[in-house]
């Protein structure tokens, strides 16, 4: 069983709205991206087979709605992830800045055992706007940041022309297997080898 | 603390996560030893727990992500069946054995997501089946959930360009027939549950459906991310079958939501070049829609894209976007009586920025939306709601920020007239951005039209509107605005005489309306601006000014003499004593002794009539002795009328130690460095030794009242004064008589009765020494020094 659940690599992005999630996960999945912007509403995964150490692995990657209105039903996906990815604009201090609210707020949602060696992995996206001229948040600045945060990665992307992307998800992949997986150790009072389990409560319907 | 109803609910949760991992774990058990049979019996049963009706839509979705993640596992389980030799088909069938619907319903789309990507079948038929089938769950919680599991599991398995499942039997155009259905199908789930359960509850029930909303508008945000779903099938297809779910289902909840979803999901393009079916839905929503807020998201949407790149400009333009939006915007609140004035300025407002971002060139649609505004709002007199009020501040603020320039706002004919829609307060409110706007870019108002237009456009601060004034004002608020009306006229400026004197006039004509209490702020600054063109004019030769120039000094002077008339009104004798004696500086300067003397005379009549207060006599007695002492226009006879008046008014001063002072000043008077004509020793002598007497008289005075002697001050200044002209070759002023006051003073101080006065001991030992030293200096100052005793 906890093979079959070392297979399967769970993995949240979240960030700012517009910062890119979207396409990041898009390029990352389909290699492909779009200029338009298509607002993200509630959670939504694409999965992709990754191969590491000659073990096949199944990254189920979460791409969350920035803006908080269309995450109308909470955030209980958070639970059971192996890694978060924090991404932001290098164009837009508000989304930098805004970094530090998504990691503590997805901390406490998340609840992992060790918040302080949960894996993180921080993109700073869309470098290729106006050939860097219009970015705001330097790497340096981001860096230091990271190192504050307990040496989370950092890598600087841009969705629209692949770069760094690929880099980027394989650390994230890295680190996701290297989380300890949080496995719930459920042991059932009896272990009713004839298997009945319980008597099936009353409640609901009959559909 | 938590209340029951949450408590009962962390129970109930608690209850169902129990017995889905207790499930789960013979699941795993059965997975492990690949126990099919097993596997699906608990997995169904684990999946029971999701028939519960007790839990709200929060925690219902916990327990739902824990099955769903059990899901996976049994899913990869599927795969690895099929791998092993299993039908897919076989697996699809042996699934709908599990003996509760809804279980069996979540088994059969975990095994179809398999079955598709095995291609053993067309993902289409697949499909169609699994969205029929769900319709067996008809509990809206319950339904959605499933539904919203469906549309995830075969998320990445639609037909569409280029997918691994495109192909002769699959199509785009299937993919987004299962998604329309499946919405279609959730959103009846969504809109129905507010009927269900007992009336009272509605509050709570509209509560869960709102945190719900994200399962049905996911779909939409599916439709958008299908790459298949181009612009043709967006117009044809999705947007009028989503419009047509969202008109029909008559629910405001869901309507609203549903329109936001669309603008946000779908890119820009695609609404531009569906704007009116898109914009022809609004209309049609319940009354109850807060319409406004929705179409103002659309506008600030496309003004962001518009502001975004440049290539996208032409689009705009090719889809007529401002007269569709501006029409859709008239239909909305024609359509909608009930709309507070407050929604309707807000959608002008939006529709504002928009055509500011969009077409910054076209003044006119800045002004229709404008004229728009002002039709909404006519005939029902000044505006009361504040936030209305908030709405058009906003709105008449959006074309200053955007131009940086009052002069474009001052193009737009409706502006004023939206304007007078404000109350009072907000007028002025208003009136100072528009100052401060100038302040702000420095804009030069250069011309006598742009500067009536202007002064229409602030007039609440120029004068009391609807003839009342308003009494609650605070003094400060008042000093305030008032001192921003006095920086603008300041700011007001032509190249052109001609042009600038015409300005002048034309402040004049306003700030004359501004009554009493504004005019000591406004008039200043309008007497100091004429001032500034007089002196430019002196620099002219008069030829070329020509004869029937308006701006001449002379006509300037006359201006002027009336502008500081009016101040009698208020009345303000000292402001106005204070600007009577510029003019005639300023007329000095030209040449003008007539305008000079009629100046001067002016401020005479004012200090004899209107300055009673002994302190601002003193104040004013010392303005008139220094400006008189500056003028050289005067012929004789003028500057002895003058100056005769200015030593009397001096020697009738209240008190002692201030008739004094002024009279020594006016010693001054009778000597003038520079100039010639004016160098009477004599008189000089006659006003210092007046002074003395004078001074004498209040130190006897002092000895009177208090019985010892006053301070020897008065003394040491006149001292001081018998040096200067000493120096300046006054042969009045002669060594005897210096020596005579030194030794005054030294007895005087000697004298035990005298009151000990540091400042004066001080101020008299520096005169000494400045003697010291200037007997040291040698040459022929030392020489003429030399002979004084210290
Ligand atoms: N130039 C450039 N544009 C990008 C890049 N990544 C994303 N974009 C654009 O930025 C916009 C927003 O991208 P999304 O991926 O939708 O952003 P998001 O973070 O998913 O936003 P939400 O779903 O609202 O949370 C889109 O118009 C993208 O085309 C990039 O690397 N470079
Ligand atoms: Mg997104």
């Amino acid at each position: 069983m906890s093979s079959r659940r070392r297979m399967l690599l769970k993995v949240i992005i979240l960030g700012d709205s517009g910062v890119g999630k979207t396409s990041l996960m898009n390029q990352y999945v389909n290699r492909k991206f779009s200029n338009q912007y298509k607002a993200t509403i509630g959670a939504d995964f694409l999965t992709k087979e990754v191969q590491f150490e000659d073990r096949l692995f199944t990254l189920q990657i979460w791409d969350t709605a920035g803006q908080e209105r269309f995450q109308s039903l909470g955030v209980a996906f958070y639970r059971g992830a192996d890694c978060c990815v924090l991404a932001y604009d290098v164009n837009v201090m508000k989304s930098f800045d805004n970094l530090n609210n998504w990691r503590e707020e997805f901390l406490i949602q998340a609840a992992p055992s060790d918040p302080e060696n949960f894996p993180f992995v921080v993109l700073g996206n869309k470098i290729d706007v106006d050939g860097g001229n219009s970015r705001v948040v330097s790497e340096k600045k981001a860096k230091a940041w990271c190192a504050s945060k307990g040496n989370i990665p950092y890598f600087e992307t841009s969705a629209k022309e692949g770069f760094n992307v690929e880099a980027a998800f394989e650390c994230i992949a890295k680190n996701a297997l290297k989380n300890e997986p949080e496995e719930e150790i459920y042991l059932p009072d009896t272990i009713d080898v004839a298997g009945g389990g319980r008597q099936q409560r009353s409640s609901g319907c009959e559909c | 603390m938590m209340s029951e109803v949450a408590q009962d609910e962390e129970k109930w949760l608690g209850a169902g996560i129990a017995g889905l991992q207790q499930n789960a774990f013979y699941m795993h058990r059965a997975l492990d030893s690949n126990n099919l049979r097993d596997a699906l019996k608990y997995s169904a049963q684990m999946l029971s727990e999701l028939r519960t009706s007790r839990l709200s839509p929060h925690k219902y979705y916990e327990l739902y992500m824990r099955a769903f993640d059990e899901l996976r596992k049994l899913e990869m389980f599927f795969k690895e069946e099929t791998r092993r030799g299993c039908s897919i088909v076989d697996l699809y069938e042996l699934v709908q054995h599990a003996g509760n619907i809804l279980p069996r319903l979540y088994l059969l789309c975990t095994v179809g997501s398999v079955y598709i990507k095995s291609k053993e079948a067309p993902a289409k038929d697949v499909l169609k089946d699994l969205v029929e089938m769900c319709r067996g769950i008809q509990h809206p919680v319950r339904g959605l959930f499933l539904r919203s599991y469906l549309s995830q599991v075969s998320r990445d398995k639609l037909p569409d360009i280029g997918s691994e499942y495109e192909g002769d039997a699959d199509t785009v155009v299937d993919a987004v027939e299962f998604v329309l259905q499946n919405f279609t199908e959730m959103n009846k789930l969504w809109v129905r549950m507010q009927h269900q359960g007992p009336a009272r509850e509605k509050e709570k029930r509209e509560k869960e459906r709102s945190e719900l909303r994200d399962l049905v508008g996911k779909n939409l945000h599916v439709l958008s991310q299908i790459e298949g779903v181009d612009l043709e099938m967006y117009k044809e297809t999705v947007l009028p079958r989503v419009l047509e779910q969202v008109v029909n289902c008559k629910d405001e909840l869901a309507q609203y939501y549903l329109m936001d979803c669309i603008i946000q999901v779908f890119p820009d393009e695609y609404h531009l070049q569906t704007l009116e079916t898109l914009l022809g839905a609004y209309p049609q929503l319940q009354p109850s829609v807060d319409v406004k807020t929705v179409l103002s998201q659309l506008m600030e949407r496309l003004s962001n894209y518009a502001a975004s790149s440049a290539e996208a400009l032409p689009e705009f333009l090719q889809v007529e976007a401002f007269a569709k939006l501006n029409n859709a915007i008239g239909k909305v609140i024609e359509a909608q009586v009930d709309m507070p004035v407050a929604g309707a300025v807000t959608l002008y407002s939006s529709l504002l920025t928009f055509t500011l971002h969009v077409h910054p060139d076209r003044l006119d649609y800045v002004d229709q939306v404008l004229g728009a505004c002002v039709k909404k709002l006519s005939g029902k007199g000044k505006l009361e709601d504040s936030r209305a009020t908030k709405q058009i501040v906003a709105l008449l603020s959006a074309p200053l920020e955007k131009y940086n320039d009052i002069m474009t706002a001052l193009k737009l004919s409706n502006y004023p007239r939206v304007m007078e829609y404000l109350d009072n307060g907000t007028n002025k409110v208003m009136a100072v951005v528009i100052i401060q706007s100038i302040m702000k870019n420095n804009t030069c108002v250069s011309t006598a039209d742009k500067v009536e237009a202007l002064f229409e456009l602030i007039k609440g601060l120029i004068k009391d509107l609807d003839g009342t004034f308003d009494d609650e004002l605070d003094e400060e608020d008042f000093k305030e605005e008032q001192n921003s009306v006095a920086r603008l006229i300041q700011m007001l400026y032509s190249d052109d005489p001609e042009e600038m004197f015409k300005i002048i006039c034309t402040v004049r004509k306003h700030i004359l309306t501004g009554g009493p209490k504004r005019l000591p702020f406004t008039a200043p600054p309008l007497v100091f601006s004429a001032l500034k063109l007089v002196r430019r004019l002196q620099g002219q030769d008069e030829n070329v000014v020509g004869e029937e120039a308006l701006a001449t000094p002379k006509k300037i002077f006359q201006f002027l003499n009336q502008i500081i008339e009016a101040l009698s009104t208020v009345p303000t004798p000292e402001l106005a004593l204070r600007l009577y004696l510029q003019c005639a500086e300023a007329a000095n300067d030209s040449d003008l002794e007539p305008v000079a003397y009629e100046f001067f005379t002016q401020a005479y009549i004012l200090y004899e009539e209107e300055i009673s207060d002994s302190k601002a006599q003193v104040t004013a007695i010392h303005l008139i002795i220094g400006t008189l002492q500056r003028m050289h226009v005067f012929g004789v006879e003028n500057r002895d009328t003058l100056t005769h008046k200015a030593t009397g008014y001096s020697a009738k001063l209240l008190k002692k130690p201030d008739q004094c002072r002024a009279v020594y000043a006016c010693s001054h008077l009778f000597w003038v460095d520079d100039q010639d004509s004016v160098k009477d020793g004599e008189r000089v002598l006659l006003c210092l030794k007046r002074a003395l007497r004078i001074a004498n008289a209040a130190q006897q005075m002092t000895n009177a009242t208090r019985g010892g002697s006053g301070s020897v001050t008065l003394f040491v200044e006149i001292l001081n004064k018998y040096l200067y002209f000493f120096e300046k070759g006054n042969p009045q002023v002669n060594i005897a008589a210096i020596q005579g006051l030194i030794e005054l003073i030294t007895t005087e101080m000697q004298s035990d009765t005298s009151t000990q006065d540091p400042a004066a001991d001080a101020f008299f030992a520096s005169t000494l020494r400045y003697i010291q030293f200037q007997k040291q200096k040698g040459g022929v100052i030392g020489e003429k020094y030399e002979p004084i005793k210290v």
